[in-house]
């Protein structure tokens, strides 16, 4: 069994979701190579090495940043080398652009979104989950190689191995179809917005408030929560009414829909008109006083607690426990 | 600019949790009392389509692969104003994924002609596969650029933006090119004008099987057999919210941070 | 003066024409008057009949009574204290006066010699001074309304000031030829002219009988040509509704307003819904110029009230502009011919000012408030659907988010867009019967989308059916079979989508042999009991707050407690004021209820609405601009402890409202389903 991991996070660093990868890979036997297409400091590169049997680091005219054609170019050549069964990529946007092209020009099959992966009779098993969340599939990948990118969060990252893997670093030329159809499609700008601005229907993660807040203030301390936690900020409607905060973050009937991984709701009461917006959060959870409040029958676990209690000492153990 | 947009049927995904019900000997999800309706990616695909062509002159093929009740969705794109329609029905006792759906499409692709852009949704909310896109532009040869939300053509090529787990790109891109779309505020789907249902009813869709396109069942087939969906269950759900207990509120606290730890590291 | 006293009252008369040369000259100037007149009266028939068809004859019998009531007594009129007395004093004055220039003529140029005895003296002399005096007071109340007390809903015109001053000045002048003649002519039965009498006398004070004479003659020319003047001038003014507004009143709906919006023939009608004049039925049109600007009905109007800007009144107002503003020639060549690809409005009505812009008219709930309070019967609301529905078939350009409403009506028969909840949720645990269980129920619960998709109703319909259960009623759920009935989208203007679910329901229903529906959601009621029998659906339907009366009054549900605290009803516009009832659900309140009910002052058919209708409780209203908070604060104003409502969209509107406004305040919302179920249950304590 051979596997590959793409790292192709933007500027390639040992950060947690490469970390979750390379565990996810770790978790399958075999022969495990890291292919870094691009340019990747010192210490990454040692710290792939410590999960990985090899490590090439890829380097070709104008790879030092990620352009579509070049890179599955690239990763094209360098893998179809290595014979692999399993190709895995991580959930970023470049990554998920890659994976079902790269499984084409490697005559494999893909697959995305994995929570979990399993060998079965040398077949890679996908758990996925579907239909918006209502239900789990598993998927069978029967053709080689199996590409796949992976939930990387999801998996809890290893610790490094006893011996590191080799390093190599490689000079890639493209040539004939490859080399012609790089510049059929070229990213001239990037743009990063601070977290703040994400759109909300986009968030994994939410922490809103409402009119139990009281105020605009408490919001200002709901936000070092959500900084803590890389969660986004909404609210009901009541507190955008007020003023406290921006429209714009209104979640609802007549809001913003959402779809995040986790919703927790502060001082919301849950009107239905409120729930409407939540439908497609994975997990909510709630801080009210009242423990009738409406919002408490769609979570699956709450705090009964005054938010002013809480919010404060809540972000300084989530803070020690995600650092 | 010739458009052409896949278009998708699914099974409606606001199906309240306790309408969906599964087959799990069939993997297949039961449509019960709900209905079917266009995935929503597709539909933005399609009003990202409109757009482009109310700004530059271009003719908009809707195309769909799925049962003859897809026919549906193809409507809906005639009367918002799509100016031609193809079907290929697939047998419903068949099941399909991401490969054949692809190799399908390329090949009516092909049949229909030239097109300088391809869209697609950037993934189906019903199986969220989000594969369709890359492999129909590697079956089509063509280059892809996922999770576009605006186009403007500019000279011979297009610019487009798409967005990123942090912000957003702009891309300079020659055509033909696939691409695929998600949704933003300027591309939700407008609704079709009474009018418009009513005249898209007599206009005509062309519909094909896979044999006319030169498509041999086992050559689906094999492509089917690459994956396969070895189950399908409902996660279990706990339908009682779990109060957090504990005897100081230090405790309680410390007991709601870890569960959001864990959820936030594994998000 | 002893001569007098021996005079005979039988033969009590005057001198018709007395002073008066020349009168030829009026017979000559009658007819350019009349021409005129008739002109602009056969003018505006004209563009009416360029109208649409509508039926508006029937029941003749109702109509004339309606004619009594509102024109006759001016019922409506009246509602208004002010305007109404005025109004009345006018109306009638004006009527009299008009009556004895009438008896004037019968006698001069009929030569039939009415004028005389004890009718010249009780009618044409003491009659019709004392209501000439009482019309001058109409007149000096209308100025002191318009130039003193300036109600903010009268529209302040140039025509107005003139035609009141005219109004006046005629008047005036009556009374002064009058005394004139009694003075010049030492008229024996002056005395019975009272204002004539006193005028008399005091210009016998100042001048001389010869002056007297000369002055008369000359006003009495005067006041002629005034009168000729407003004749002709009338109708081309509001006072046209003079004649608009009786007939306006014979032809006017005799349905509840909740049955009144039209069907489109789809097959036939050239564009779905109405942005031309010449789409509106001539109905629609006589309406337009029927208005008296009195500007009730924009008074009452919840989203004015709020400060949007829809007003009906305007709406009406402006439409009446571009009718006078259309050319009839055109007018009458448009609107009848085959139904074009695309459709080009010959008499463009939408956006052409702000009163009639897509914001304005998609800010209507259609609770018809307008329509009830309109002294003339104009019906504002069905033409504000007429209008959104072709902003909606024609153009698809309506807000977003009742598009997101209408476009989960077709995708899944409902218009909540996010529910988590399915149909039967609410059911759960609970043990009912489905349609498939039972054979034949007593009555099939319509639970309605707003019952069963919105978690704060579940309680509201679980409430309703353990009442039926306790009362032992054999009833059943179409669960899933359910569909909306199709009411948000009619009254957004899909009427299309509104028919085709509406088939669907009525199929349904059919196929399960369904005689009576049981719903706790006025709209559905509504859509039931009127809307569905024209699409040939027709079955019993009963609202819950009347099928719980019945139960109790059968004794089959027994009241065996009474619930403690202060209640107040808010009245659902699609029960009340669409169709009527309000005294059912006081009467169930009042025997639930310990406590001697507390009323809100806008109640009854006069209910002021939730904000919830018209597929308003989907779009989020500006924070300022709330029309549940405008209800809410007047629940406040009383004492009540509980808002007692009878439909799932007034419980939403109303406890948001009552939730923002409460502040400490101990009050809740609950249905009366709600209420009644607490009182009487245990297992619900
Ligand atoms: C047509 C319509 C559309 C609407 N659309 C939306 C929409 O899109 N989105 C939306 O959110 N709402 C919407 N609403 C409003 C909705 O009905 C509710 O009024 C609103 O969601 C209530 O907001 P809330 O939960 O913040 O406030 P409340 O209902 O007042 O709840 C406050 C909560 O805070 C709790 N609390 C108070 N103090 C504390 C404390 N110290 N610590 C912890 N908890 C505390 C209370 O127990 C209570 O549960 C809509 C309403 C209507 C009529
Ligand atoms: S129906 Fe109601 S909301 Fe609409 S215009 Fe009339 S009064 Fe205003
Ligand atoms: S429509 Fe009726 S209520 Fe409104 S201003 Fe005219 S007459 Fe008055």
């Amino acid at each position: 069994m051979k596997s590959i991991v793409v790292c192709l996070m933007p500027g390639a660093k040992f950060d947690k979701p490469t970390a979750g990868l390379l565990a996810a890979a770790r978790g399958l036997d075999g022969q495990l190579t890291v292919i870094v297409p691009g340019t990747v400091g010192d210490d990454t590169t040692a710290s792939l090495a410590g999960q990985a049997d090899s490590v090439i680091v890829c380097e070709a005219a104008g790879l030092s940043e990620y352009q579509p054609e070049l890179v599955l170019g690239v990763l094209q050549l360098v893998c179809s080398d290595l014979n692999p069964d399993i190709v895995l990529l991580a959930g970023d946007t470049y990554s998920q652009e890659l994976t079902p092209r790269l499984a084409g020009r490697l005559g494999g099959v893909s697959a995305g979104d994995a929570q979990s992966l399993k060998l079965e009779n040398d077949n890679l098993r996908v758990t996925r989950s579907v239909y918006g969340g209502k239900a789990t599939a598993v998927v069978e990948l029967r053709s080689k190689p199996a590409v796949v990118w992976v939930r990387a969060r999801s998996f809890a990252p290893a610790a490094a191995r006893d011996s590191a893997g080799s390093i190599e670093k490689r000079i890639v030329e493209l040539a004939g179809e490859a080399a012609k159809s790089v510049d059929a499609t070229k990213i001239v700008e990037r743009h990063e917005e601070s977290t703040g601005t994400v759109r909300l229907e986009d968030a994994t993660l939410i922490v809103a408030g409402g009119r139990g807040l009281g105020g605009p203030e408490p919001f200002e301390e709901l936000k070092k929560l959500a900084v803590v936690m890389g969660a986004q900020q909404a609210a009901s409607r009541a507190a955008c009414d007020a003023g406290w905060v921006p429209v714009q973050w209104q979640v609802g009937q007549t809001g913003k829909k959402v779809a995040p991984e986790l919703y927790v709701a502060v001082a919301i009461s849950g009107a239905s008109q409120h729930l409407m917006g939540i439908a497609d959060a994975k997990i909510v959870t709630a801080i009210n006083t009242d423990r009738d409040a409406p919002i408490f029958k769609h979570c699956q676990f709450g705090l009964v607690e005054d938010y002013k209690a809480v919010v404060g000492p809540l972000t300084e153990r989530l803070k020690a426990l995600l650092s | 600019m010739k458009i052409l947009v896949c278009l998708k049927q699914i099974l409606d995904p606001e199906i309240p949790p306790r309408d969906f019900t599964i087959n799990r000997e069939t993997h297949q999800a039961i449509q019960g009392s709900a209905n079917l309706v266009t995935n929503i990616f597709c539909e933005n695909a399609l009003e990202t389509a409109l757009q482009l062509r109310e700004r530059s002159p271009g003719e908009i093929t809707a195309l769909t692969f799925g049962p003859a009740s897809a026919e549906d969705s193809l409507r809906k794109a005639l009367a918002l104003k799509a100016d031609q329609a193809c079907l290929v029905e697939d047998d419903p006792a068949t099941s399909h994924n991401s490969a054949t759906t692809a190799l399908v499409l390329a090949a009516a692709i092909r049949k229909l002609g030239e097109f300088d852009l391809i869209m697609v949704g950037r993934e189906a909310g019903d199986w969220g596969a989000g594969q369709t896109g890359g492999l129909l532009a590697e079956q089509l040869g063509l280059p892809y650029v996922a999770f576009v939300d605006h186009i403007e053509s500019a000279g011979d090529g297009v610019t487009l933006r798409r967005q990123t787990e942090l912000g957003w790109e702009k891309v300079e891109a020659h055509l033909p090119l696939v691409v695929s779309i998600t949704n933003s505020e300027e591309n939700v789907p407008r609704i079709p004008k009474t009018r418009d249902i009513m005249m898209s009813a007599r206009k005509s869709v062309t519909s094909w099987k896979l044999s006319d396109l030169g498509l041999t069942d086992d050559e689906v087939k094999s492509n089917g057999e690459a994956l396969e969906v070895v189950d399908l269950y409902l996660p279990e759900k706990k339908s009682d919210c779990d109060f957090i207990e504990g005897d100081s509120i230090d405790e309680k606290i410390d007991e709601f941070a870890k569960r959001l730890a864990s959820i936030v590291q594994s998000a | 003066m002893t001569l007098l006293a021996a005079l005979n009252a039988a033969d009590a008369t005057r001198e018709v024409m007395w002073n008066i040369s020349h009168s030829w000259l009026m017979y000559v100037l009658l007819v350019p008057t009349m021409l005129i007149a008739g002109y602009g009266v056969y003018r505006q028939v004209q563009k009416w009949r360029s109208g649409q068809p509508a039926a508006r004859f029937d029941r003749p019998a109702e109509r004339i009574k309606r004619v009594v009531k509102n024109v006759l007594l001016q019922q409506a009129t009246l509602r208004d204290r002010f305007a109404g007395v005025y109004h009345f004093l006018l109306f009638w004055g004006m009527i009299t006066l008009t009556m004895a220039t009438i008896v004037v003529m019968i006698h001069h140029d009929f030569h039939i010699d009415i004028m005389r005895g004890r009718f010249y003296l009780y009618f044409q002399s003491l009659f019709v001074d004392v209501l000439g005096v009482l019309a001058m007071i109409g007149v000096a109340m209308l100025a002191v309304r318009r130039w003193l007390l300036r109600p903010k809903k009268l529209v302040y015109t140039d025509e107005s000031t003139w035609l009141l001053i005219l109004l006046f000045v005629i008047l005036g002048t009556g009374f002064l030829l009058e005394g004139w003649r009694i003075a010049a002519t030492n008229d024996p039965w002056g005395d019975w002219s009272p204002v004539g009498i006193v005028v008399s006398k005091t210009s016998l004070a100042v001048a001389g009988v010869e002056t007297l004479k000369s002055v008369h003659f000359l006003t009495w020319w005067f006041h002629l040509a005034l009168v000729f003047g407003l004749i002709a001038w009338a109708p081309y003014t509001k006072l046209l509704h003079v004649l608009t507004a009786p007939l306006n009143i014979y032809t006017a709906n005799l349905d509840h307003p909740g049955g009144t919006l039209k069907q489109i023939d789809f097959e036939a009608a050239q564009s779905f819904g109405i942005n031309s004049l010449e789409q509106f039925t001539w109905k629609d049109l006589l309406d337009l110029d029927a208005c008296t600007e009195c500007g009730r009905c924009t008074s009452v109007c919840p989203a004015n009230t709020v400060g949007k800007q829809l007003s009906p009144r305007d709406i009406i107002l402006d439409l009446q502009g571009l009718l006078d503003r259309s050319d009839l020639a055109s007018l009458k060549a448009q609107g009848h011919g085959e139904r074009p690809d695309e459709y080009e409005p010959a008499f463009p009505i939408i956006g052409t000012t702000d009163n009639l812009a897509t914001e304005a008219l998609f800010e209507c709930t259609t609770c018809a408030a307008c329509v009830e309070i309109c002294p003339v019967s104009i019906e504002q609301m069905p033409k504000i659907v007429d209008l959104r529905r072709f902003q909606v078939m024609e153009q698809a350009e309506f807000p977003q988010q009742m598009q997101d409403a209408v476009s989960s009506l077709e995708e899944r028969g409902h218009p909540f867009k996010g529910t988590q909840l399915s149909r039967v949720d609410w059911a759960a645990g609970m043990d009912f019967p489905t349609i498939e269980d039972i054979e034949s129920p007593e009555v099939l619960l319509w639970v309605g989308c707003g019952g069963a998709l919105v978690d704060r109703n579940q309680r509201s319909t679980r409430a309703l059916a353990n009442l039926l259960k306790k009362a032992n009623v054999k009833f059943a759920i179409l669960g899933r079979e359910e569909t909306c009935t199709g009411d948000p989208a009619r009254r957004i203007g899909n009427e299309f989508l509104f028919e085709t679910l509406a088939t669907q329901n009525i199929e349904t229903l059919k196929t399960h042999n369904i005689k009576h529906v049981l719903t706790s959601c006025p709209h559905c009621f509504n859509t039931f009991r009127n809307e569905y029998p024209k699409l040939g659906g027709e079955f019993e339907v009963m609202h819950h707050t009347t099928y719980l009366a019945k139960l109790i009054g059968e004794g089959r549900l027994k009241l065996d407690a009474q619930a403690a605290q202060k209640i107040v009803f808010h009245d659902p516009c699609y029960l009340g004021r669409h169709n009527g009832i309000t005294d059912a659900p006081r009467k169930l309140l009042q025997q639930v209820s310990s406590q001697p009910l507390a009323e809100m002052e806008m109640h009854g058919r006069q209910s002021f609405c939730c904000g919830g209708g018209g597929g308003m409780s989907f779009v989020d209203e500006p924070a300022d601009q709330r029309v549940n908070q405008e209800r809410a604060r007047q629940a406040l104003a009383t004492d009540a402890e509980t808002v007692a409502v009878g439909c799932p969209f007034c419980t939403t509107m109303m406890e948001d409202g009552i939730n923002t406004l409460k502040g400490d305040r101990k009050i809740n919302v609950q249905d009366i389903a709600e209420v009644m179920w607490e009182a009487i249950s245990s297992e619900a304590r």
